[in-house]
């Protein structure tokens, strides 16, 4: 997958992550991808509700040791 | 668009920070959210007041909530707040009453503050909040 922008907010606890992205995101143009990776567990589902909240759009959430990767795309 | 109103009553860091983590959250999800300080609460939002205490019950946790801000793991509640109204509709009310009663002064206030209201005053903005908390 094609990704524009790290976001590393490893050992970040909540919001921390989802305020890293929002941050970013404001910052994206509409169709850039986003990778986003943090280690609190409320990430995955604090990000889907944000996305779906704002307009954006999760486009996969995978898990790798203590770290989850999730993908979104900028949509607007 | 959802609304959240919240009074912060306490001056204490684990009474205010989840009140600001709430608020910044919703303001980031496109809510509009507000934030009312009022008694003790108000000392939070004072120029050069820093809120470092734990709750008396948990003191024991102040160190290590302390180390969790320092190591970046915790945001810190100031600069969240001020992310939180950048990126949309957060709106932070002091309490006229506690004003008075702190001897604190509108000038004393931090900037994020965007006015000094009263409880009729926040009653009124708050009354169409889908999610209204008291935090104390």
């Amino acid at each position: 997958m094609k990704v524009d922008l790290v976001v590393d907010a490893r050992y970040k606890s909540c919001p921390g992550p989802l305020l890293a992205l929002a941050e970013a995101v404001s910052r994206a143009s509409p169709g850039q991808v986003i990778l986003l990776l943090a280690t609190d567990p409320g990430a995955p589902s604090d990000v889907r509700e944000w996305a779906s909240n704002v307009g954006h759009r999760v486009l996969n959430v995978e898990k790798v040791g203590d770290t989850c990767q999730i993908y979104v795309e900028v949509s607007r | 668009m959802p609304k959240i109103s919240i009074v912060v009553s306490s001056d204490k860091i684990d009474k205010v920070f989840p009140a600001v983590v709430l608020a910044t959250t919703a303001s980031t999800m496109g809510w509009e959210a507000e934030l009312f300080f009022t008694f003790w609460g108000l000392l939070a939002i004072k120029r050069g007041y820093e809120v470092k205490e734990v709750s008396l019950d948990h003191k024991h946790f102040e160190g290590k909530l302390r180390e969790a801000i320092n190591a970046g793991a915790m945001p810190d509640w100031r600069e969240m707040l001020k992310q939180g109204k950048k990126a949309g509709k957060l709106k932070v009310y002091a309490c006229s009453a506690t004003m008075k009663l702190l001897g604190i002064r509108e000038e004393d206030l931090i900037e994020d503050v965007d006015e000094v209201v009263g409880a009729a005053t926040f009653l009124s903005r708050a009354k169409d909040s889908e999610v209204n908390l008291f935090i104390s």
